[in-house]
């Protein structure tokens, strides 16, 4: 590497580094990674940064003891035998301190991580769209089976563990709700309670014929956002109650009943009352 | 706040053009933010290592056998954990320091799923089930060392680029210093760096346009263990997700059986969309593509195996595993 190509690439080493940490400090990064990576973005960033700054300071150049590079790699012709060359006899080499391998040059590697990254971070919305939350289960039913993460549980359970609102309503988890569908014996318990569910708004597009549905969605990550699973509860309103806009995060409370629709058993929270909520920090991580 | 997705001087453009843009966009980010840092680390651990480390240190340490030696270093995933990102400059930089492709390859496919973290992962997702960890993890081990039996037959001129191959013709004197393996670690940063933005770019413009996990079509692929183990493959190929995290995708696959689960959750970590781009930095393409002929086999044939003959053996002892589907 010349000393250009080194600063180059400390450059963009840098403005990684610059990247991540500004996602950490303008809080972004509670949209696309899961609360226990937070501070390795922060820590990442501060690692790129300063070894971009360094050899932009102190870049590092063959010397000219060694005047050659001793292995080119140059099989991105896709062809068969192999183009290394014989450099002969190395007495003539001294201390060197490059690194034998050959890579892109600084200018491609700039091109082709610099734009996709500038395209993302300018396209995003920080979150998916109805359609990409459609792809990761927000109109999902969860299947009959027992896999669900919800352990034995009885009627004396949820008065020892779920506290209650002021209405007496149980302040349920949304996968708790959403999981009771799959588990016909925890759905004996849940039929006809009183809950009151916590989440974002968004249309409802399962049996809304009557226009009378929106549904209340959480969504869970454990990592990152590729890793992004949502789970759902279709509410059904009333006359004359006040209807939360898409997108609004709030505290649905009703009794949570179950309906079977095109085989599936899905949860339906009728509602009482809707009332707007705080975001939390983190959309991820679920309270109680 | 993100800036305005869209001008609007720009009507032509579709709602679900809109959509998949922002949304293209979100799972880059996702995936870019989450496996930078630890492509950073690995960079940083080869850089050092190439600097410090003396070469033929791994003669020293592993067995001379070369089955033995290569069964070792499938192991290895569980006393230096890694995930799949910062596994490849890890292994590139070895390589070149002396340490055999053979066993390399079996340390660079088994320790993403030998490993600790993701043994755990894996127990949690499926309802504390030891019998799925135990399941994956020692496929996963499997595969990996048979692959790597198969490479050491293999001559390294044929499946490794130049630029990885061990630097055995000339023994010039690289100086030990901070500043040598900062210089080490940048110039990894950027090669596997730059791989691995090109395989993000790939798997969000996928992820985004051509792949549906809820869709009828993969849907009707869960009930046949042949096509749903090829089908979730294929997924895990395209999803790109994490060692750690994808037991928990898989887990919600409830209408596939065991087998294809397994199928996705070993496949993955060995193989995914942004993964061929990052094995592109140390070998060859035609290799890579047998690399994923290779896993997509084995692992198609294991899950198989254990969906109609170690399942139903668990399944008459009664123990707590989930059995249903």
């Amino acid at each position: 590497m010349t000393s250009l190509h080194t600063r180059l690439f400390g450059l963009l080493a840098s403005s990684w580094g610059v990247a991540l940490i500004y996602f950490y400090y303008s809080t972004r990064i509670k949209k696309y990674l899961a609360p226990d990576f937070h501070h390795l973005i922060m820590i990442g960033g501060v690692g790129m940064l300063i070894l971009g700054v360094y050899s932009i300071i102190n870049p590092q150049e063959k010397k000219a003891s060694c005047g050659h590079d001793h292995s080119h790699d140059h099989d991105h012709h896709a062809c068969d035998h192999d183009h290394d060359h014989d450099h002969g006899s190395h007495s003539d080499c001294g201390e060197c301190d490059h690194d034998h391998a050959d890579g892109h040059g600084p200018f491609a590697t700039i091109l082709l991580t610099i734009v996709p990254l500038a395209i993302a971070m300018n396209f995003t919305e920080d979150k998916l769209s109805n359609a990409g939350l459609s792809k990761k289960g927000l109109y999902e039913a969860p299947s009959l089976t027992n896999e669900a993460d919800i352990p034995p549980f009885t009627r004396e359970d949820l008065e020892k563990n779920v506290p209650r609102n002021e209405h007496g309503e149980f302040e349920l988890r949304m996968i708790t709700a959403y999981y009771a569908a799959g588990d016909r014996e925890i759905q004996d318990i849940f039929d006809g309670l009183p809950i009151e569910l916590e989440g974002r708004v968004a249309p409802e597009k399962i049996n809304n014929e009557a226009g009378d549905r929106m549904r209340i969605f959480r969504s869970i990550i454990t990592c990152c956002g590729a890793d992004l699973q949502v789970v759902g509860v279709s509410m059904e309103f009333p006359e004359g109650v006040t209807r939360p806009a898409d997108e609004d995060w709030i505290k649905a409370g009703g009794t949570l009943t179950f309906e079977t629709i095109n085989g599936n058993i899905l949860p339906l929270l009728k509602i009482r009352e809707v009332t707007a909520a705080e975001e939390p920090y983190s959309e991820f991580r679920l309270r109680q | 706040m993100p800036a305005a997705p869209f001008p609007a001087s720009l009507p032509e453009v579709t709602e679900q053009t809109r959509d998949q843009l922002a949304d293209g966009s979100y799972e880059f980010l996702s995936i870019f933010l989450e496996g930078l840092p630890f492509i950073f680390l690995g960079t940083l651990v080869s850089g050092f290592l190439g600097t410090y480390l003396p070469r033929g240190a791994f003669e020293k340490f592993l067995p001379k056998n070369r089955t033995l030696s290569i069964m070792v270093s499938g192991l290895l995933g569980a006393v230096f954990p890694v995930c799949e990102c910062a596994v490849v400059p890890v292994i590139r930089r070895l390589v070149k320091n002396g340490l055999p492709a053979s066993c390399a390859v079996a340390y660079m496919l088994a320790a993403p799923i030998f490993n600790p973290v993701t043994a755990i992962s894996t127990y949690k997702a499926f309802n504390n089930s030891h019998e799925i960890a135990i399941s994956r993890i020692a496929m996963g081990y499997i595969i990996a060392v048979i692959i790597a039996l198969i490479v050491s037959r293999i001559a390294h001129d044929l499946f490794l680029k130049a630029s990885a191959r061990k630097d055995k013709d000339h023994e010039h004197h690289h100086p030990r210093n901070l500043n040598s393996a900062l210089n080490n670690s940048l110039r990894d940063f950027m090669d596997v760096g730059l791989y691995f933005c090109i395989g993000v770019v790939l798997t969000a413009i996928l992820k985004t346009t051509v792949i549906d996990p809820t869709d009828d079509f993969w849907k009707g692929l869960a009930q046949n263990s042949i096509l749903g183990g090829a089908g979730m493959m294929i997924l895990a190929f395209v999803l790109s997700l994490c060692s750690t995290s994808d037991a928990f995708i898989a887990a919600n696959f409830t209408n596939f059986k065991y087998g294809p689960k397994l199928a996705f959750m070993v496949f993955g970590p060995m193989m995914d969309a942004k993964l061929i781009f990052l094995y592109s930095t140390v070998f060859k393409w035609k290799f890579i593509l047998f690399l994923f002929v290779a896993i997509f086999i084995f692992t198609g044939a294991l899950s198989i195996l254990f969906e109609t003959q170690i399942l139903p053996i668990w399944m008459n002892q009664n123990t707590e595993l989930p059995l249903t589907p």
